[in-house]
């Protein structure tokens, strides 16, 4: 329960830009009149101070966020940006932090990172599957052979997969046991610690990593919420056109992205990148610490056509995935010209109101089941 | 963790996702060895080369071939039916038809020949259900026809693609028609009633007024945009609640409006019909209409198809995926049971909202039931209706959340694209999807209180149980 409180306190928000808490108003009392209209006034929507951000454009553009304050600012309300070390929320200096002192202390921590146990699961399947080649390979050569008859092969079969079963049987215990005890792990963390140097002179963790934002958050930060300290415009032509003043393919695809990103980010999803899934974006109810997103959202010109193959790979990974494909196409209403002069003269919001979006969803059909 | 998402939030959303389970045959294998399913052998994925994969091969090959060639084939005299194909029309004629296939097949005419496209002709045939013969038109000659002839018959790759899909749909017992060829009579089953020259001016004015509005609501908007995001706005303005930031936002970015109800289907399908210049040139259109198998079926006054399929080959260098315009154009040509409408799935409303050839179907089905009562038969359609409405279950309302989360995950119109590729067919649901018109955001709970948000709809208990789910599931994330 207390988990559970304790996230709704702590992504109180969804956006960084806070409703203004008026005191309650009370029609009899004058007096609150006097003080609802003062918060009135004082209040202010915006933040105290705008976020830093660091942008750097070597070929491919990073934008990311390196004050810590602001880092968990971002994440908490909104979910935006991600951890360049960690899965998505920006926790590698705690969990390094948290398993310093453990070591320090000599009690090993029974808290393993969710980084970790990913890592681990992947360790293990590459085992399995170094085994499962190693089965295939010895089966080949029995055949090459040629002293093998079908039967006899069935028999083998039967024992290999015996013996593969118990191997991934006997991985699982490990597993268990590991979460325990995990000597194994520390030990290679404790190497990991040393040779990445991240302690500094005082005998402190140094804090190596920052948050990165995808490009189509920046803008939507910096231009619809206004709480980066990068002006849209400025962004736009310094890091997307290269200060180039031609409508390239690369500038119409972040508009087209952005224009997606907005509409649904201003519906209320939480957007985050779905590289995960091979999709653009995923969309969240609330945010991944809630539930699991339940839509890949690929977006695409209006007149673009894609081989069908492209589709049903898209849709079987999404199926896989228990989520539902969505493709967002972006239609332009006004022409490159137009929309260029918009940006130049800083006109942004003209600039996305050239655009309209059209959603269809793509999912596989089953007839059989399908039928009643 | 699965079955508490389940549980909470797919509610029969994504049945065929859910993957099968076997481990219950493998029981029933080792319980009872006579029972038992055969075993199947390692999967080989690639010629290795080896004669034992060579032998293994053959023997699957054999074993599907002797269980062909021991089978018996044909019909008895007695049985037979004979088909004739009429080569300068493309189609064939069953004069003495029987079997239950005269029932979703083919069209029947006055003297009770039945009349057949040519897939469905060469379908019955493949099938052994109709013998066919050749037969020049006003000839007496007959000429027994293979199975290869007919095949040298088809005029395209379409129509042969075409057959594939239909055979394919067939074969798992659907009701597939071509829903735009006919042969004698063009039967026009629609969800739209025929227009009159009330509903045409009415509508007509409701245009120009949607025409005017719209735009003025777009010089609004971009008047209002203007100041929303200029950089002195928070200054300006002061939001007081998370839903008001997400209003101003969400006026930036136009979305297509799509059709959600009975009202705006009928509204979009009328002003279509006066201006027919604006549909999209597309090699893609509907090609048949299919229903899920139903015992009652009737040809000349059919429901309202439950799908509708456009076929598509892959490997066609002159046809490509569509692109949106050219799938809307494909939505708007839609006429089935848009089973998005509220209360849709009531049986009563479907024979109101459908007109076999411009008339009523209800009336239609009142008519037919009079007319058996007055012959002093069974009323059979009056007897069927009760135990339809027994298989509803009792209205239940679902939670509002739970609803939306359905709309935006079933969306509206939708069709079926069948795909071929080299003799596999596939298939693809598309619908239009409108998360313009849903607002998901989180309304924070007023000060001090924390709990859900719709916590309103349901009674304590059962929300207790709903923290307990999302508790495990946050844990998990």
């Amino acid at each position: 329960m207390s988990k559970r409180v304790s996230n709704a306190v702590r992504y109180k928000n969804p956006l960084p830009i806070h409703p203004l808490e008026l005191p309650e108003l009370i029609i009899h009392n004058p007096v609150s009149w006097v003080y609802w209209t003062y918060c009135y006034i004082t209040g202010c929507n915006t933040l105290q101070h705008k976020i830093h951000v660091d942008i750097v454009n070597n070929g491919i553009v990073h934008i990311e966020v390196r004050n810590q304050d602001d880092m968990k600012y971002l994440w908490e309300n909104g979910f935006f940006g991600t951890g360049q070390l960690s899965r998505s929320e920006p926790t590698w200096y705690n969990h390094m932090q948290s398993r310093f002192q453990s070591e320090e202390n000599g009690t090993a921590d029974k808290k393993i990172s969710l980084e970790q146990v990913t890592k681990f699961r992947r360790q293990q399947r590459t085992e399995f599957k170094k085994q499962r080649e190693l089965v295939e390979a010895k089966l080949l050569n029995l055949r090459k052979k040629g002293e093998l008859s079908p039967e006899e092969e069935t028999r083998i079969l039967e024992q290999e997969r015996e013996k593969l079963r118990k191997f991934k049987d006997d991985q699982l215990a490990l597993h268990l046991l590991k979460e325990n005890r995990n000597d194994n792990l520390e030990e290679q963390e404790r190497l990991l610690i040393q040779e990445a140097e991240v302690i500094n002179e005082n005998g402190e963790i140094r804090q190596l990593e920052s948050l990165e934002l995808m490009p189509v958050e920046t803008l939507f930060l910096s231009f619809a919420l206004d709480v980066l300290d990068v002006t849209p415009s400025d962004f736009i032509i310094k890091h997307c056109m290269d200060n180039s003043f031609d409508y390239t393919d690369e500038l119409h695809k972040l508009l087209i992205q952005y224009s997606a990103y907005h509409h649904y980010r201003s519906h209320g999803w939480c957007v985050r990148s779905g590289i995960k899934f091979g999709s653009d974006y995923i969309l969240y109810k609330r945010g991944p610490p809630f539930q699991h997103a339940d839509f890949c959202v690929m977006v695409l010109d209006s007149n673009c056509s894609k081989p069908y193959t492209w589709y049903s790979t898209m849709a079987r990974v999404c199926g896989g995935a228990n989520k539902t494909l969505l493709l967002c196409y972006v239609e332009r209403i006004n022409s490159k010209e137009q929309i260029l002069q918009y940006i130049r003269q800083g006109h942004i919001s003209k600039a996305f109101n050239s655009f309209t979006v059209g959603e269809v969803i793509y999912k596989r059909w089953v007839p059989g089941k399908n039928r009643d | 963790m699965s079955t508490a998402t389940n549980q909470d939030t797919d509610l029969n959303l994504d049945e065929d996702e859910v993957i099968q389970d076997w481990s219950d045959i493998s029981k029933i294998q080792n319980d009872n060895p006579i029972l038992s399913i055969p075993k199947r052998g390692e999967k080989d994925y690639e010629p290795d080369g080896t004669d034992i994969q060579e032998l293994l091969l053959y023997r699957a090959k054999k074993a599907m071939f002797d269980t062909l060639e021991n089978s018996v084939r044909g019909s008895t005299s007695k049985s037979q039916v004979k088909g004739y194909y009429i080569p300068d029309k493309h189609i064939a004629m069953v004069p003495y038809a029987k079997g239950n296939f005269v029932q979703s097949m083919g069209e029947t005419d006055k003297d009770g020949t039945l009349w057949l496209h040519f897939f469905e002709f060469l379908y019955l045939a493949e099938r052994g259900t109709i013998t066919p013969f050749w037969k020049a038109y006003g000839n007496n000659v007959e000429l027994p026809l293979s199975i290869e002839d007919l095949y040298s018959y088809f005029k395209t790759q379409k129509e042969m693609d075409n057959f594939s899909i239909y055979a394919h749909l067939k074969r798992l017992g659907f009701i597939v028609r071509s829903s735009d060829q006919y042969i004698i009579t063009k039967n026009n089953t629609s969800f739209y009633p025929p227009m009159n020259f009330k509903s045409y001016t009415i509508g007509s004015m409701r245009n120009i007024i949607n025409r005017i509005s719209s735009t003025f609501t777009y010089t609004g908007i971009s008047l209002f945009n203007g100041i929303i995001f200029s950089q002195w706005h928070f200054y300006l303005r002061r939001y007081r609640s998370s839903p008001d930031i997400y209003e101003s936002l969400n006026k930036l970015i136009s979305y297509h409006k799509i059709p959600h109800s009975i009202t705006d289907l009928r509204h979009e399908y009328s002003s279509l019909k006066r201006s027919t210049s604006n549909s999209t040139p597309t090699s893609l259109h509907i090609t048949f209409n299919i229903w899920k198998p139903n015992p009652t079926f009737k040809k000349k006054y059919p429901e309202l198809p439950d799908y509708q399929v456009v076929t598509y080959n892959k490997n066609m260098t002159n046809q490509s995926f569509p692109t949106f315009n050219e799938l809307e154009a494909l939505f708007r040509s839609l006429d089935y049971k848009f089973n998005f409408i509220e209360h849709s799935s009531n049986t009563d409303f479907w024979n109101k909202n459908t007109y076999n050839n411009g008339v009523l179907r209800e009336d239609i089905l009142n008519d037919l039931t009079n007319n058996a009562r007055n012959k002093n038969k069974q009323p059979k359609i009056v007897t069927k209706k009760p135990t339809e409405n027994k298989n509803k279950k009792p209205g239940k309302e679902l939670p509002p959340h739970i609803q939306q989360l359905k709309r935006l995950k079933n969306g509206y119109r939708s069709f079926l694209l069948a795909i071929m590729d080299n003799g596999i067919v596939s298939f693809a649901k598309i619908s239009e999807a409108d998360f313009g018109s849903e607002n998901v955001w989180y309304v924070p709970p007023p000060k001090g209180t924390i709990g859900r948000p719709n916590k309103n709809w349901r009674k304590t208990n059962k929300s207790k149980d709903n923290h307990r789910k999302e508790k495990e599931q946050s844990e998990i994330k």
